[in-house]
């Protein structure tokens, strides 16, 4: 019945996107007008169906369905039940349907209220992506398959066929034990896919722009919004994913340059550029086709992305089985980049528009360098990540490349752009007059030197720290001298106090100052990351009942093993207390759950206002004794905060964009 | 009013004195900074950051700084003992790579093939740079016509099918990479119930010597083994375990099968140990290899303390499954209680 529902779903959806494709074609061919958003109706109401069938058999333990008896076992609870739909292969792709149908729906919402032929084609391209998804589930990973042959756990042997008689399992192995271990499991893959989805509005409506000929800002001020909100997620989730791997897989790290970290931090890091350059073409009328350029290699970077993760070419806690979407996924990925450049091509010379730069010293100049530094950095991800891959692929060479060889490039180019973002904020569009900038720019670099100053003589003299603090402080007292000069002359002109004056700066230009906002929470990603990466400590140690280990000002005494079953777990761990000096701290209970033959350890994280103290249990050498080791991360709460800040800028600029809608000036000297 | 430009003139006499102030804070505070820096004595640790450049053999992609396998904590351990010995960085990283196999630097040298890595970013960077210089001095002419010239979609159609080919066929080997080598591609190794042993038997004989078959014959010779015909199981244990290409779990798995019907057929109970402790060699957290080894201790060698000891390891061992613990608590009681075993 379920595999009926869900089948019947997805049909449903692949039709509504062919729908959606045939009659944004003819309306994009016509005069704009047409039905699109009952085509998107279906498209949704067909994914939803889909999701539903999925959530429910896996709560009602319906195993006669594939997917439920191979990933989902009886004793799961809730909520790793439901989060079950979308953490193996076939499910994950009904939530990356559902979540694009639900873009599908926003988009076609607001063409239904404005009908015109740019909005009807991208709603076309929406529709192609969407058959493609749809059509995986359908084809290659068909999640509503039904089990013909059960094994005593799980199924072997299966039918697409919805009424096939179905043989079922008693029960099921249970989702992998790495995602079971926490609630983070539930909510990381849906933020992270409506940040990769998302990018699919800005390529769909600069695909539309491209092939109807439409030059001009209107493609980009349309899907501004959904970029910003996509930008946005992606980031939350690439920061929860950092999160999760730091408190709960006990890697005692946030960032391993893992290759599905940097598939999701390649399309990240392109579209930022896209975001800073966007804005460059609406003030300026120029970068239209580099904006193109971006556009399109953001969406395929979320392909390659998920390419890279779910085909099994890299082994890691995020690939599944070997299956047929590889090949599907690198095809449409090929039939993506020749199709939209091929389209490029042709079309280059409609929309390229004819702004220049007129110096560097500028604003336009400014962005200019964001945008190399940002691509270059995604060039050096891409090429670290899958250089390996095609070098073993035809030669069968084994290199490795790992932190190192990341954290060699990529510290560097982090450093240039917060310079870059500390200059460009202050720095006038069109010409910017030295004068202005040397008084712009002059009490910052005090104040940071300053700070850099008493950070080398009170905390710390490590040369990356001393930097990354110097840099962010000339980022944020840059950005806070142009508040106040800006609110100063407000005081001026007006009669308002300076409280009144600068609220109404911030919200006479809300997007800009929540993008300043974004870059205060990256300078914190930056000292928070110099601080953990420079000046974290580590200790392994073994240790057996009654000893005690001194580490950083702490005591470390081992007090006892001890073990806890649990339906879909056991928990084995050693009871610790931690002092300082003679004062109890609290008792640490670092773990290790197995969950049928797999051990997931589970790391005690002490949190404090000057970092963390991080306590993994890494083995039980013999009865008696403990393998321990302990970490700490000093401050490395500055770069969740500075995560959440970053996040917090791309929602607030979401809001305030819609308010100033600025024509794009000729170009001459302006004082922002 | 008449002052008005005297005052200018003092405003900006004032301005140029603050600049000159400025300028000299400036210059003072950023040449002690960098002195300060420069002159930090405080030694990263290096330990961590060599073991953060090798690859952890057993791993996915960790470094043997970040794994918590036994077999980068032992490497570990080299790397702190040799740092201790005041032996180079370079010096270190050799000798681990030369004597742990599989280990790979995961710093890519900028030299031979991995050149490309450190070239890439550099040439693109130039490139960059030029074609904003070039794009700034060159504004485009816009041309109203929608229609592009024809003559241009021929080269460009052309770039475009050969780069989607080179994607296409780049990945087609990045999919045959991960699936199972060509010889013996036709039989799914994985699922091997419903071969049979003749065909069983074929495909170890066409392939042998190929690296994908050591798990064809460690199946078969399970089904031999289960069947109590140690005759026909022991030739292709023994294979395995004598093959170059079996993967460390395949070998483990051989050595303690042979080590089983050595003491169980042929009641060789030094034969039997010296096959467990060269399993336990190859991964001294096997569970199956210290069982079987206490179980020998016990019955066959009467050893009884060894082999309580050896049970208590594996009782609080995560990697034994939950159902046995049951069954190894009794059995500890029972070589407590001296009891004879079956």
């Amino acid at each position: 019945m379920l595999a009926f529902l869900g089948s019947a779903g997805m049909l449903v959806a692949v039709f509504g996107a062919g729908l959606l494709v045939w009659r944004g074609v003819a309306a994009a061919r016509g005069d704009g007008a047409g039905d699109l958003i009952g085509a998107a109706r279906v498209l949704i109401a067909g994914a939803v169906v889909a999701m539903g069938a999925m959530v429910i058999a896996l709560l009602v333990d319906d195993f006669s369905l594939v997917y439920t008896a191979n990933h989902h076992a009886a004793a799961t609870p809730f909520p790793f039940n439901v989060a079950t739909a979308w953490a193996a292969l076939e499910g994950s792709i009904v939530l990356w349907g559902l979540v694009l149908a639900g873009y599908t729906w926003f988009v076609a919402a607001r063409y239904r209220r404005s009908p015109d032929r740019l909005g009807a084609a991208s709603l076309a391209v929406m529709g192609v992506v969407a058959i493609f998804f749809f059509g995986l589930m359908a084809t290659v990973a068909n999640p509503f398959e039904v089990c013909v042959e059960a094994a005593e756990i799980g199924c072997v042997e299966s039918s697409w066929w919805p009424f096939a008689a179905a043989d079922i399992p008693s029960d099921g192995p249970g989702p992998n034990p790495l995602l079971q271990n926490h609630l983070m499991m539930a909510i990381h893959p849906p933020i992270l896919y409506l940040g990769y989805v998302g990018m699919t509005v800005p390529f769909a409506y600069a695909i539309g722009a491209l092939a109807l000929g439409v030059a001009g800002p209107e493609w980009l001020r349309r899907s501004h919004r959904s970029t910003v909100v996509a930008w946005s997620f992606l980031t939350l989730g690439i920061l929860l994913g950092g999160w999760w791997a730091y408190e709960v897989l006990s890697w005692g790290g946030y960032w391993a340059w893992d290759p599905v970290e940097n598939a999701s931090l390649m399309p990240w890091l392109v579209a930022t550029a896209f975001l800073h350059s966007g804005i460059v073409q609406q003030r300026r009328n120029m970068l239209q086709a580099w904006n193109l350029i971006l556009v399109i290699s953001t969406f395929s970077l979320t392909i390659l992305g998920t390419f890279l993760t779910r085909s099994g070419t890299i082994n890691s806690v995020h690939s599944f089985t070997q299956s047929a979407i590889g090949p599907a996924l690198l095809g449409f990925l090929a039939l993506t980049l020749v199709g939209s450049f091929l389209l490029f091509a042709t079309r280059a010379e409609v929309v390229a528009t004819s702004g220049r730069a007129k110096t560097f010293v500028s604003r336009e100049g400014a962005f200019l360098i964001n945008n190399l530094l940002l691509t270059i950095y995604a060039f050096v991800v891409l090429i670290g990540t899958t250089y390996p891959l095609i070098l073993e692929a035809f030669t069968g060479t084994q290199v490795g490349v790992g932190e190192p060889f990341f954290n060699r490039l990529a510290v560097p180019l982090s450093f240039l752009l917060l310079l870059v973002m500390g200059f460009g904020p202050i720095t006038p569009w069109g010409e910017a007059p030295p004068g202005l900038l040397w008084r712009r720019t002059r009490n910052p670099v005090v104040v940071a030197l300053a700070v850099g100053l008493a950070a080398a003589a009170l905390v710390t003299r490590n040369g990356w720290v001393v930097l990354s603090i110097t840099l962010g402080v000339f980022v944020i007292g840059s950005i806070v001298g142009l508040l106040f000069e800006q609110a100063g002359k407000r005081v001026a002109k007006t009669d308002q106090r300076l409280g009144q004056a600068i609220r109404a700066v911030l919200t006479g230009d809300g997007a800009f100052w929540a993008g300043q906002l974004s870059h205060v929470g990256v300078v914190l990603v930056a000292i928070g990351i110099a601080f953990a990466a420079n000046l974290g400590t580590h200790l392994e140690v073994d240790l057996e009942p009654g000893g005690s280990v001194e580490f950083e000002g702490y005591t470390i005494v081992y007090e006892s093993p001890f073990q806890q079953s649990h339906p879909s777990k056991t928990t084995i761990g050693s009871r610790l207390s931690v002092l300082r000096g003679d004062r109890l701290v609290t008792i640490a209970e670092p773990a290790v759950n197995i969950f049928n033959d797999t051990a997931v350890p589970t790391p005690e994280v002490l949190h404090g206002p000057g970092g963390d103290f991080y306590i993994t249990l890494l083995d039980i050498p013999s009865p008696e004794s403990a393998t321990l080791t302990l970490d700490t991360s000093p401050m490395i709460w500055v770069l969740w905060l500075g995560g959440l800040t970053t996040v917090a800028g791309g929602f607030l600029a979401m809001r305030a964009r819609r308010h100033e809608r600025r024509p794009a000036p000729e170009p001459r000297a302006i004082d922002v | 009013m008449s002052d008005g430009p005297h005052r200018n003139l003092e405003r900006s006499m004032s301005e140029r004195l603050r600049n000159v102030v400025t300028v000299t804070v400036v210059a003072v505070m950023a040449v002690t900074l960098v002195t300060l820096v420069v002159t930090d004595r405080s030694q990263p640790d290096r330990v961590q950051s060599i073991g953060q450049r090798i690859k952890c053999p057993v791993c996915q992609g960790e470094s043997i700084a970040n794994s918590p396998s036994a077999m980068a904590r032992d490497m570990m351990d080299v790397v702190a003992e040799k740092v201790a010995a005041g032996e180079t960085d370079d010096a270190i990283i050799d000798e681990l790579l030369g004597s742990f196999s599989g280990a790979v630097l995961l710093d890519p040298p900028a030299a031979g093939s991995t050149l490309v890595l450190w070239l890439a970013p550099a040439i693109a960077l130039m490139l960059g740079v030029v074609v904003i210089v070039w794009w700034r001095k060159h504004p485009t002419e816009h041309r109203p016509s929608p229609r592009p010239r024809a003559r241009r979609i021929v080269p460009i159609a052309l770039l475009a099918v050969a780069f989607g080919t080179i994607v296409v066929v780049a990945g087609s080997f990045l999919q045959d990479r991960a699936g199972p080598a060509s010889g013996v591609a036709a039989i799914d190794t994985e699922n091997l119930d419903d071969v049979s042993n003749e065909t069983m038997k074929a495909v170890i004989a066409a392939n042998a010597g190929h690296p994908e078959v050591d798990g064809m014959r460690l199946a078969l010779a399970q089904r031999y083994f289960d069947a109590n015909d140690y005759r026909l199981a022991f030739p292709h244990y023994l294979a395995v375990a004598q093959s170059p290409d079996a993967t460390d779990t395949q070998a483990v798995t051989a050595l303690v099968r042979l080590g089983w019907m050595a003491w169980d057929g042929n009641a060789e109970v030094e034969t039997a140990l010296e096959l467990f402790d060269e399993a336990l060699a190859i991964d001294e957290g096997s569970v199956t290899a210290r069982y079987l080894k206490a179980q020998v201790l016990w019955c066959g060698a009467g050893d009884l303390d060894e082999a309580e000891t050896l049970m208590q390891d594996i009782l609080i061992d995560p990697d034994l499954p939950v159902d046995s613990r049951e069954q190894v608590r009794r059995e500890i009681e029972a070589i407590r209680a001296g009891t004879a075993c079956k």
